[in-house]
């Protein structure tokens, strides 16, 4: 008997059986398209079963069309979802209510269980969503000087 | 000795793993079983005592009984670490 980590891919028949019979499941998302709420390698989620209708700011695990698994947060419903992650600002639009799998509920940062929900973290996901313009724009700008002054990774 | 309820075996990409039905399934502790300790699983299921077990084991396998009182003796103080037992 070994208790260890298994893949997402390995894992999504149980993890659709989990959330069908009511269920969580925990696990570390991978990747750095959601910082700076979720840090790969330290940070878990919880995912509960997708209610039946996203609202703005919910982070839904969904699958994209070419297979690819994404838990990014919603900044537009409507017909559709328009879904970004929070270190991102390119957002992909149309994703459809058939591909929400689960709805993030819950994760734990250093140890540390938080709901999505609490005033805390609605309000991080507020902020953090209208600062994008100008947070895309200093990172242009930097781009920008480090070019200009050769101190790129090539310079 | 035998296994609390609510817990049931899946296979997943070729391994059995140990789900709770209670529990949230967290893929970052997921808990496999392989053949010997699959064996004792499912003796424990319906409730078996160690010598059972070292029995069933000598059975369904090559091993002496050295080797197959270690594998139940290991297997059954996991359980207990994991308060699986009843």
């Amino acid at each position: 008997m070994s208790e260890r980590k298994i893949k997402l891919d390995d894992a999504m028949p149980l993890i659709k059986e989990k959330l069908a019979s009511g269920g969580e499941v925990t696990f570390s998302p991978r990747g750095t398209s959601m910082l700076p709420l979720l840090r790969e390698g330290r940070d878990t989620v919880t995912l509960s079963p997708a209610p039946k209708k996203l609202k703005k700011y919910d982070i839904p695990f969904y699958q994209r069309e070419n297979g690819q698994y994404v838990l990014h947060r919603v900044v537009k419903t409507g017909e559709s979802y328009t879904c970004i992650g929070d270190n991102q600002f390119e957002s992909e639009k149309g994703v459809k209510q058939e591909q929400i799998i689960a709805i993030c509920t819950a994760f734990t940062r250093d140890g540390r269980r938080y709901s999505v929900n609490s005033a805390r973290w609605k309000l991080y996901a507020r902020l953090w969503h209208y600062s994008r313009f100008p947070r895309r724009m200093l990172a242009a700008l930097k781009r920008r000087a480090a070019r200009s002054f050769g101190k790129d990774k090539n310079g | 000795m035998k296994l609390k309820s609510g817990f049931i075996l899946k296979e997943m990409a070729g391994e059995c793993i140990v789900v709770s039905v209670d529990a949230a399934l967290d893929l970052n502790g997921v808990i496999t079983l392989n053949e010997t300790a699959k064996t004792i699983w499912s003796c424990l299921e319906k409730g078996a005592e160690r010598e059972e077990l070292i029995k069933e084991l000598l059975s369904e396998y090559e091993v002496d009984g050295t080797e197959a009182s270690r594998a139940v003796d290991a297997f059954v103080s996991k359980l207990k670490e994991l308060d699986f037992l009843e």
